[in-house]
């Protein structure tokens, strides 16, 4: 990263921490009530593409860690510069009863479909999404099934196994 | 053509066409289907078993089912199924649809797919070759012979059941029954 960028988030943000976390990888942990002000800060630096909204459960730690990943768009008729190669993986935690976070579609548009995805596997609810309607899953869970206390055997022993065999082959099992 | 089986297509001359012209629907679900484009192509030509891939169910009689079904693409798989016109062969390719396979404790995979829709042959192997897809189709002619791939007869006879499994795990489902109420069994 360059260094001018790292002095105006380390005077702007009170908390962050940035440390590389492998080659061509800069990792920033920030408070979650700056984390909006954080991705424009990136934004108007260079980092103008959003690639990937994910999501952790540290069900011990009794935490959401939401994980956003940026990266810059090589500008035309230019050398592949260390900016462009370098992606900047953004950490937030939240807190696990009841979570809630703020939508990051302001400034990137493209986090629709990811917030929608975390919203439908991990039930976090983003304020300010316009829709938070199912995206993959064509069943009800009563726990969102990525969670770590969804158990998927239970759920499958429950859901699919009493489920009977038709016909000829019934009769044999 | 052969003389030897000259008897047999005098005989039944429908099951004879029904064995050497099997269109399989290209339906695609799961990793298997990485192994049906080489099949049909030039490498392994399917068309030597009579084997073409067609592009609707309304023109097909073989349902390959390669690979995991999902809840959502079970959906899919049915209304395919349902829209073929008899006599149809359904054929699960791979471990998946057969157990579950390596997804048997997913909360959002089917485990056992003939609960759902009636199948008349299983492929086991996770991934099977190319060649095994044309012991599958040689296996299925003995079966027609002998009147045992009859995967259509079974649903037409328990198809409350099938329908029952079918809305137990997809929820109400929103197209009307394909048979009506009355039942053989």
């Amino acid at each position: 990263m360059k260094d001018p960028l790292k002095d105006k988030l380390t005077s702007a943000f009170d908390g962050i921490q940035i440390q590389p976390a492998d080659r061509n990888q800069i990792s920033i942990t920030a408070n979650k009530e700056s984390i909006l002000s954080v991705l424009s800060l990136l934004k108007s630096n260079g980092y103008n593409h959003l690639a990937l909204i994910s999501c952790v459960d540290w069900i011990e730690e009794k935490r959401f860690e939401l994980v956003y990943i940026l990266s810059a768009y090589m500008e035309k008729d230019k050398h592949f510069t260390d900016m462009e190669k370098t992606n900047i993986i953004l950490k937030t935690s939240i807190y696990r009863e009841k979570p809630q976070f703020i939508s990051a579609i302001p400034i990137f548009e493209n986090a629709e479909p990811y917030e929608r995805e975390i919203h439908e596997l991990y039930g976090i609810h983003f304020e300010g999404h316009p829709r938070l309607t199912p995206l993959f899953l064509e069943r009800e869970y009563k726990t969102p099934p990525f969670r770590k206390d969804f158990d998927t055997r239970k759920y499958v022993s429950d859901v699919f196994d009493p489920i009977p065999f038709v016909g000829k082959k019934a009769d044999k099992r | 053509m052969d003389r030897n089986q000259l008897i047999k297509w005098l005989k039944a001359p429908a099951k004879m066409g029904h064995k050497y012209s099997l269109h399989a629907v290209y339906f695609c679900t799961g990793c298997g289907i990485i192994e049906v484009p080489p099949s049909i192509t030039a490498r392994w030509d399917a068309e030597r078993f009579g084997v073409l891939p067609v592009a609707t169910p309304r023109q097909a009689n073989l349902f390959l089912i390669t690979g995991y079904v999902s809840v959502k693409t079970l959906r899919a798989i049915i209304r395919t199924y349902e829209q073929m016109p008899e006599p149809k062969y359904s054929v699960g390719f791979g471990s998946c649809p057969i157990n579950g396979g390596m997804y048997w404790d997913s909360y959002n995979t089917i485990k056992h797919l003939d609960k759902y829709i009636p199948i008349d042959g299983w492929i086991a192997g996770c991934m099977p070759r190319p060649e095994a897809i044309f012991v599958a189709v040689t296996h299925l002619w003995t079966l027609i012979d002998k009147d045992m791939a009859d995967g259509y007869k079974r649903y037409r006879d328990h198809y409350q059941a099938y329908r029952a499994n079918q809305e137990h795990a997809l929820g109400k489902l929103e197209w009307p029954p394909l048979f009506s109420n009355e039942t053989k069994s």
